[in-house]
């Protein structure tokens, strides 16, 4: 744990045994450009797999997830929630593959990846993708790319939140389920910062 | 019979019954592709110079490119000298303007009528492509009244050859893709179409394409041209004789739609699909490609692929007017030993664009269905706005089904949604309509026409039942 400003080594390849459970989380605050690139196989039946992640950008950082999430066992679960927001100059990329194998039945693959495009020169671009081989599963991912909602925004400044709190209010609750336990106020500073 | 019980009939007898052969005189070009087989079907065409010109270009581009293979597909070598690229029907020197009467009789026997008063007035007006011609247009004067133009390809070279200049190849260009290029090098015929300004196309238009002859690949052209304030809704089938070689099928459909027209196009895609062991078949690789050029334009695509050994086709959109906006409705079914790699792209350039996108692949026995798709948010796409939605069912545990999405924004004011999901049929949905009677093929082909549903109740009222029935002739023998 607590490794520098985010908490799992950046590159890594993962088994996954039987019963076991696996839980990454990462954070990239702004000035920082990553390449997070992670290989997990869920290798034993009921293996489980969760990450997390989440980035800030405010400059023209380089953001790079490539996550392979390997199913090879059956009744094996995983989860992915990779929130961020790309302001400034900010090139983000979020690759991510789920592959379920022949045998791997009773599985159940989760993937969202959600952004919040900030700047007119921020990019974002998003492949999640989904490879499926059995046919007992349940699988699903999503994408999103966005604004703040204006409406939210107009709500929470006809009733006397400034506007820079309530895009701030706005940022921290679309991060929140992301947030790692005790990273609260440094995320709320970057956000702040943003 | 009521209608129901003619579905569940050819349910459970399921083959292929487009797969018969049409014996009939047919004029073959020597196998083989070099510059002088392209001269020679150009010659034959009695082209003009510029597009022996363009032809030739673009051969030269296709040589020098590699085949492309991204795709997640098993493609087999296509041995592209080992195929005839022109074949037609012979026809009486004497009486040039008469059908075959075994050509007529082919078409009938597909339920596509070639004689005008065999239709309700004002229904659908087809164009019938046999191998590399076409062998009429119904319809032409009634249409010519309003001043649209429908006519096949080599037609419209000869009759309008400013308009096909004007607009040939500006969303496809030749070198484009490997398949577009070898398109253009070889195309034979397609149909042309052209709705002038605030004209509503009274009818229907479709382009019926057969493949017939042995050895031969089809590579038609179509470009659809709607201009200002006008409104076509073009349908296209296709089917073809089942053989065990596998034949090529590479197609270029164009479509410009200006400011404030409106287009929809449909297509129930029935090549043969091969047999059950995965031999022979139709390669079906094409480019289709439309733009929204004008503000307020509309582009509209529906497609139910339920045909051919392999499917590689992309029909997207170009969001080029303010305001524009296109939607791409897809049913996929993919059984046996077939392979799809289908989806969309929408490329959104101009301000207040939407474009939505609802694929339902369905895979069974040992298939693969991929969904593949691109949505692009340009830097002037001002609060443009794209929802997709991509969902595979899986029959069986030997299949495959597979998302490969691609999202792109450069701009803050987009907003891009996008979902997918995968299941099954669930034993308890099964179960639910055996208890009932239903029998589980039945129960299938029930509960998949309920997913398909969003997708099917956009297309035209001719092709619905048709590809209701479709889709429970290629699932047959898939439960059990």
């Amino acid at each position: 744990m607590g490794h520098g400003k985010y908490i799992a080594p950046p590159k890594g390849e993962y088994q996954v045994g039987a019963g076991e459970r696996l839980d990454l989380q990462y954070i990239v605050l702004p000035g920082e450009s990553r390449e997070i690139e992670i290989t997990v196989d869920l290798d034993g039946p009921g293996a489980q797999a969760h990450i997390k992640a989440l980035y800030l950008c405010k400059g023209n950082e380089k953001v790079r997830f490539r996550i392979v999430m390997h199913h090879r066992a059956p009744g094996c679960k995983s989860t992915q929630l990779i929130n961020g927001i790309a302001g400034g100059e900010a090139d983000v990329r979020f690759d991510g593959t789920i592959v379920v194998a022949p045998d791997a039945q009773q599985t159940e693959a989760y993937q969202e990846n959600h952004n919040i495009v900030l700047t007119e020169n921020a990019k974002v671009d998003t492949k999640p993708q989904l490879e499926i081989y059995a046919d007992d599963v349940k699988c699903s991912h999503g994408a999103t790319v966005g604004q703040l909602n204006a409406d939210e925004l107009f709500y929470m400044r006809s009733r006397g939140i400034p506007e820079s709190e309530a895009r701030t209010l706005q940022m921290l609750s679309f991060l929140s389920p992301v947030i790692p336990a005790g990273r609260e106020e440094e995320v709320e500073k970057a956000v702040r910062s943003l | 019979m009521s209608e129901s019980d003619k579905i569940i009939q050819e349910f459970t007898q399921g083959e292929y019954k487009e797969g018969f052969v049409t014996d009939v005189e047919q004029e073959f070009i020597p196998k083989g592709l070099n510059e002088d087989i392209i001269r020679q079907i150009s010659a034959r065409k009695e082209e003009p110079q510029w597009l022996l010109e363009f032809r030739l270009d673009a051969f030269r581009k296709w040589q020098a490119m590699p085949q492309p293979d991204w795709a997640h597909l098993d493609m087999p070598n296509i041995d592209y000298q080992d195929i005839i690229y022109y074949a037609a029907p012979k026809k009486d020197k004497d009486r040039p303007k008469e059908i075959d009467p075994k050509l007529a009789e082919t078409f009938d026997k597909l339920g596509i009528p070639l004689k005008e008063r065999d239709v309700l007035a004002g229904v659908v007006a087809v164009d019938a492509v046999f191998d590399s011609v076409s062998v009429t247009t119904t319809f032409r004067k009634t249409l010519a009244e309003k001043g649209i133009i429908f006519c096949s390809f080599s037609e419209a070279v000869k009759e309008h050859p400013d308009l096909v200049r004007k607009y040939l190849a500006t969303v496809v260009p030749a070198s484009d893709n490997f398949f577009a290029a070898l398109n253009s090098a070889v195309f034979s015929d397609g149909s042309f179409c052209y709705i002038p300004k605030g004209v509503r196309c009274p009818m229907e238009l479709s382009s019926y394409f057969r493949i017939n002859a042995r050895g031969t690949g089809q590579f038609e052209r179509t470009l659809i041209v709607a201009d200002e304030g006008s409104y076509v809704s073009y349908m296209e089938g296709c089917t073809a004789p089942m053989r065990d070689e596998q034949q090529l099928h590479a197609a270029v459909v164009e479509i410009i739609v200006e400011k404030d027209a409106d287009v929809k196009y449909s297509t129930v895609q029935n090549w043969y699909p091969g047999d059950a062991d995965g031999k022979g078949g139709i390669l079906n690789l094409v480019t289709k490609r439309g733009i929204c050029k004008g503000s307020g334009s509309h582009l509209s695509w529906t497609q139910v692929e339920t045909g051919s050994a392999i499917t590689w086709k992309y029909p997207s959109t170009i969001l080029k007017g303010d305001y524009s906006a296109s939607e791409f409705y897809s049913v996929a079914v993919t059984n046996n030993h077939q392979q799809a790699d289908t989806g969309t792209k929408m490329i959104h350039l101009g301000k207040g664009t939407k474009s939505r996108i609802v694929s339902k692949g369905i895979s069974a026995g040992v298939s693969q269905n991929s969904y593949r798709g691109l949505v692009r948010m340009g830097k002037n796409a001002l609060n443009a706005r794209n929802f997709s939605q991509c969902d595979s069912l899986l029959i069986g545990s030997r299949c495959g089904a597979h998302t490969f999405p691609d999202i792109q924004s450069q701009n803050p004011t987009a907003t891009v949604e996008h979902e997918a999901t995968t299941s099954k049929i669930s034993e308890d949905q099964l179960f639910y309509c055996n208890q009932r009677g239903i029998g589980p093929e039945e129960a299938v082909g029930l509960i998949v026409n309920g997913y398909a549903r969003e997708v099917l109740s956009r297309l035209p009222m001719e092709f619905a039942v048709e590809a209701q029935k479709l889709l429970q002739v290629s699932l047959e023998g898939s439960v059990g």
